[in-house]
Order: C-alpha cells, then sequence, then structure tokens
C-alpha cells in the first residue's frame, strides 16, 4: 500500500510537471514575440499537448520500473535478514513474480548457502553438544577412577616408561612416606628410599621384560614392624603394543601370613598332642596283646596308662570342639547359682597331683561370705582347672601358686585371680596371649602346649558368661591371670 | 645284644617307661632322662651304645640334644633314633647332617623300635668306626 501511494504521488508529480513545462513554454514563445495571445496559445496547444503526454508516459514508465525494482530489493533485503526458511520461500516467491532471472539465480544461491550454513550450524551445534556430554563424562570417570584408586587400602602405583610417577594412592605415599599428591612425574628411584629399592627394581624389571603381570612377596618395615606384602605388577600396553608404564597393587599379607603360620603351629602342636596319648595307647597295648607285662599289677598298671592317655585324647579333642562350638553359639549352656569358692576347691583338688609333681604349693583362699555367680558350673571349672594347670605347667620346681577370690559389691562382681611365681610373660606378648592357638616362643621350650586353653578360658568367660578376663606378668618374677564374673544378684535382677 | 646300653630321652614319663620295660625284657641296661639337656649330661657321663630320643621336648628339642651329642667326642659316633610326633617328617638333609641313625614316627611299636635299635647296633658291631 505504501508502495501505491509512493507510485501514485510519483506520476501525478510527473504530469502535473510536464503540464507545466508545456504552459511555461506556450508563456515563453507567445511572451517573446506578441505577449499574451489567446489566438496563438490555441494555435500551439496541440504540440504541448503531445510533448507533455510524452514525458507523462515516460514518467509512469520509469515510476513503474522504480516500484519494481524497489520490491526487489525490499524482498533481498528481507532475504538477507531472515533466519528462517519460510521467509526465504516468501522472498523467492516474489523475486519469481519479478521475472528477473538474475535476482532469481541470485537469490537461489544465497538461499543454498544459507541453507548449506545452517545445516553446517546446526551439525556445530551437536558436535559441541557431543563434545561437552564426553568432557563432562570423562571428567566424571578420572573423579571415579581417582577415589577408586584413592579408597583402595592396598598401595597403588603407576609408573611410566621412564619409572616416572603417574599415579599413587594414599597408601602407596603412606608405605613409602612420599607425598602422593605433588609427586607426580618424578622418578620413582627420588621418592622411595633406598631400603625400598627392591620394590623399585621389581617394577624395573617387568618393564624391561614386558611380562604381562609379575607377582612376588616383598618384605618391608613400617613404623619399624616388618611386613609382608603381595605384589602384583603389570604392564600397561599402547596401541602398538610397546610397554607404555606399570601398575603395581601392593596388599598387606603380614596378617594372612601370621595367620598361615599359627595354623601350622596348630595342626603341628595338635598333632604332638594327639599322637603322643596315642603313642602311649598303641605301646601299651602291643606290650599286653605280647605278653610283656609278667605280673598282674604291672598288667593293671598297663591298663591304667591307656585309659588316662585315652582320656588325655579325649580331654584334647574336647577342648577343640569347646571352642568350635562356643564360636559357632551352637554350646548348650547349662547356668545355675553356683559358689565359686566350692568351684574353686573341687578344681585345686584335681591340680593337686600335678602341682606335687613338680613340687609345687598350691595356696587357697580364705572362705568368703557370698559369692555365688550364676554360670555353667562345668564351663568355669574347666576356666579354674585351665588357669591352675597354666599356672603350674609354667612355674619352675619349688615355686607357688596362689588362688584368691574377691567380691566387688560396687561393680556387683566376683573376681578370682591365679597368681604363681612363674617364668613370665614379655611384654609385647601379653596382648597376644588369650588369642587363639597363641603360645610365647620364650616359653615354648619350658612346657608343651596347644594355645588352647586360655582362649577358650576366654571364650567361657567373655563369650558364655559376659564377664571379662585380664592379666599382668613379669618375665622371671610371675603372672597373674584372673577373670570377673557378674554376683548371682545382678545376674538375677537381669533375668526378672 | 646283652648288656648293651641305651638312653632313652623323653618329657612323656609313659613313653620311657614302655620303652625301658621292652628293651629289660630283651636284655638291654637302659636309662633315661625326660628331657634333651638332662639327656646330654648322662649321654656324656654314661656313654650308652645307643641313644633313642623324642624330637619334641621342653628345654632342649632332640634336634638340639644330637647336635651337642655331635660336638663331644664321647658321644660324636653315638647312634641315635628319633621318635616325633610331629606332622611333618624330618627332612631328610637335617637327618643327614645329624648323623641320626633311624627315625619312627608316634604312634611306634615297641617290637619295631626293639627291632630297629638290635640293626643299628649289629651294624656298629659289623664295621666299629661308622
Amino acid at each position: 500500500m505504501r508502495l501505491g501511494r509512493s507510485l501514485y504521488t510519483a506520476v501525478t508529480s510527473i504530469v502535473a510537471c510536464s503540464l507545466f513545462i508545456g504552459t511555461l513554454s506556450l508563456r515563453r514563445n507567445s511572451g517573446m514575440e506578441e505577449g499574451w495571445c489567446l489566438a496563438g496559445y490555441v494555435q500551439r496547444l496541440p504540440a504541448a499537448l503531445v510533448c507533455c503526454l510524452v514525458v507523462a508516459m515516460g514518467a509512469i514508465l520509469l515510476g513503474w520500473y522504480w516500484v519494481k525494482l524497489a520490491r526487489a530489493v525490499a524482498s533481498i533485503a528481507r532475504l538477507f535478514q531472515s533466519e528462517r526458511a519460510s521467509d526465504v520461500g516468501a522472498g523467492t516467491g516474489v523475486l519469481a513474480c519479478l521475472r528477473l532471472s538474475e535476482m532469481h539465480k541470485l537469490c537461489q544461491t544465497v538461499r543454498e548457502h544459507l541453507d548449506h550454513c545452517a545445516c553446517g550450524t546446526a551439525e556445530c551445534e551437536r558436535q559441541i553438544k557431543d563434545l561437552r556430554i564426553q568432557i563432562q563424562l570423562s571428567q566424571r570417570r578420572e573423579k571415579n577412577t581417582e577415589a577408586i584408586i584413592h579408597s583402595i587400602r592396598d598401595a597403588v602405583i603407576v609408573v611410566d616408561e621412564y619409572d616416572r610417577l603417574l599415579v599413587a594412592n594414599e597408601a602407596a605415599g603412606r608405605l613409602f612416606g612420599f607425598d602422593f599428591r605433588n609427586s607426580q612425574h618424578r622418578p620413582l628411584n627420588d621418592l622411595i628410599s633406598e631400603d625400598r629399592s627392591e620394590f623399585a627394581d621389581l617394577l624395573s624389571h617387568s618393564r624391561k621384560s614386558g611380562n604381562r603381570a609379575t607377582r612376588r612377596e616383598i618384605q618391608l618395615s613400617e613404623h619399624g614392624e616388618q611386613r609382608t606384602f603381595d605384589c602384583i605388577v603389570s604392564c600397561a600396553y599402547d596401541q602398538d603394543g610397546r610397554v607404555c608404564g606399570v601398575v603395581a597393587v601392593m596388599h598387606d599379607i603380614t596378617r594372612e601370613k601370621q595367620i598361615q603360620q599359627m595354623k601350622n603351629d596348630f595342626v603341628s602342636h595338635v598333632s604332638h598332642e594327639l599322637k603322643t596319648p596315642l603313642a602311649s595307647i598303641t605301646a601299651y597295648s602291643e606290650m599286653l596283646a605280647d605278653g610283656e607285662a609278667d605280673d598282674e599289677q604291672t598288667r593293671k598298671e598297663f591298663y591304667s596308662v591307656i585309659q588316662n592317655q585315652a582320656q588325655r585324647l579325649n580331654r584334647l579333642i574336647e577342648d577343640i570342639l569347646n571352642i568350635s562350638r562356643i564360636e559357632s553359639g551352637l554350646i548348650k549352656v547349662n547356668k545355675e547359682p553356683v559358689s565359686l569358692a566350692m568351684l574353686i576347691e573341687e578344681q585345686m583338688q584335681m591340680i593337686k597331683g600335678y602341682a606335687e609333681e613338680k613340687n609345687i604349693e598350691i595356696i587357697g583362699q580364705k572362705p568368703i561370705v557370698f559369692d555365688q555367680v550364676y554360670v555353667d558350673k562345668d564351663m568355669i571349672s574347666q576356666v579354674i582347672v585351665n588357669l591352675l594347670s597354666n599356672a603350674v605347667k609354667y612355674t619352675p620346681s619349688g615355686g607357688s601358686v596362689r588362688i584368691q577370690t574377691e567380691v566387688d559389691d560396687v561393680a556387683s562382681v566376683a573376681r578370682v585371680t591365679v597368681t604363681d611365681t612363674g617364668v613370665g610373660i614379655p611384654e609385647d606378648e601379653i596382648g597376644h596371649i588369650f588369642e587363639k592357638f597363641y603360645r610365647v616362643d620364650a616359653n615354648n621350650k619350658q612346657a608343651k602346649g596347644t594355645g588352647l586353653g586360655l582362649n577358650l578360658v576366654r571364650q567361657i568367660v567373655e563369650k558364655v558368661h559376659e564377664g571379662r578376663v585380664f592379666v599382668t606378668s613379669r618375665v622371671g618374677v610371675g603372672s597373674t591371670f584372673g577373670f570377673e564374673l557378674p554376683l548371682a544378684t545382678r545376674q538375677a535382677a537381669g533375668i526378672a | 645284644m646283652a648288656n648293651k646300653k641305651v638312653l632313652v630321652v623323653d618329657d612323656e614319663i609313659h613313653i620311657v617307661h614302655v620303652v625301658a620295660i621292652k628293651l629289660r625284657n630283651n636284655g638291654y641296661e637302659v636309662i633315661s632322662a625326660d628331657n634333651g639337656a638332662e639327656g646330654l649330661k648322662l649321654a656324656l657321663r654314661e656313654r650308652p651304645d645307643i641313644i633313642v630320643t623324642d624330637y619334641q621336648m621342653p628345654v632342649m628339642t632332640g634336634a638340639e640334644l644330637v647336635e651337642k651329642l655331635r660336638q663331644h667326642d664321647e658321644t660324636k659316633d653315638t647312634p641315635v633314633i628319633m621318635l616325633t610326633a610331629r606332622s611333618f617328617a624330618i627332612p631328610q638333609e637335617q637327618q643327614d647332617d645329624l648323623r641320626i641313625a633311624g627315625c619312627l614316627s608316634k604312634p611306634f611299636s615297641p617290637k619295631e623300635l626293639l627291632g630297629n635299635i638290635e640293626d643299628i647296633l649289629y651294624q656298629k658291631e659289623l664295621v666299629p668306626d661308622s
């Protein structure tokens, strides 16, 4: 509409101008010759009109082309400004109307270019989005890997093909004494001390040999304590199959080794303890069968030995089974109110013969008013006899063993202590003395044992009766072993 | 093999007793000790023809006893039979080093022990310097 109005204004302006110019022409001619004269005017009118008409037609034609040109330019301008394909289409529609082949070709080219650019831009945007996602995933994976490596309790060390540190976790830093966060790309030999060069040599050797995995046990001292590590070293390969680094994982197997050693010792001890009474039974039986016992008294003696050794064998097996039953919670417990003083008196009588053989004095306790505990009588008898027999076993001839009971009304417990004048226990071994199969090295030669007796004491007192065991000792002076049990009144209150 | 002296060393009094009866019934003189240290003293003093000792004993083990016996001229060639209740056999290398004449695992037969003693003493008589 705006364009139409412009056209109308332009054409009428041109026509008016043409008429005005024609009139002026008439006037100028008449003025020059005779002035204003109607007859002259009429005489020259057709020529002036024709002149005006020609000028007007030319103006109209010019205006028409001007309008078309303006529309085409406007369409192109819209095309360039438009970001939408629909706008481009609309633009081409206008151009088609113009029937300007050059413009049409130009528009087609521009449109194709724009289409291509639009596709390229969309592809770039998609790729940028993908890359961002991949970067995020990669960062997350890296963080996860780092978190996993740092959370592993085993020491993990990764070195490159030049034995420079790439990755190490906290455990590795602690074991080798370096700052694992700020030691990247430093040569491993600079980070670990010479006394641990065996590890660096292992890594270097693995890298050179190119073996996929190497496993070796390495001894390292940590906080002054010798520890054993199961070290697995694996080579990492690049795309061409060349070794580009080495990964080492060190698992502390000190405890496993100790347990294995304890098991071996246990098997050895138990084997000895089982075979010894069995050897007596076998030998005496054979002697009887072969008629080597000449008289009735000798035969009775042989039968007695066989019987005693069979009982000894049974006790050992029972000890092993009892520990196993208590640990698995399958033991049958018959609790009842029992006087500790009475139990101690009974067990003292049992151990008396053994103590006399070794010339050791057993000193009993004074009677006390109330020491009733709510316990399984057989189990606590076992505890007392184990403590007494241990005390006699590890006390040299001429020594003494004292057993005492006291009642702690405040804590509402009865406390039994067995004090000997024996060989004592080294300070660093006291903490292990109640462990299963544990035997004090220095005392191994003093007497035989399976390392089960004290463990059974602890299991019975602490696990079955919710009591407490304790020990104090000085090498060469003696030891005091003891236990506490809740008084029957407290137990009764608890039950009620 | 009458009048031959046998030293039996074991901390198990019943084993010492039964071995002593078996050997005495077969004409041997038997002396005994209940640990390695006592056994060494007795061996040096009594100079037995053969020693039967347990491997695992308090104070001094059977292996330590033999090691010490080999250090004394009086006992360096005395044949030793080792009794053992261990779960593992005594390594042959250790037997050779200590020149142990024979090993018997517990439980053992007194008859078998007697046979071993007689064989060893018989060979010793045939080749006195061995």
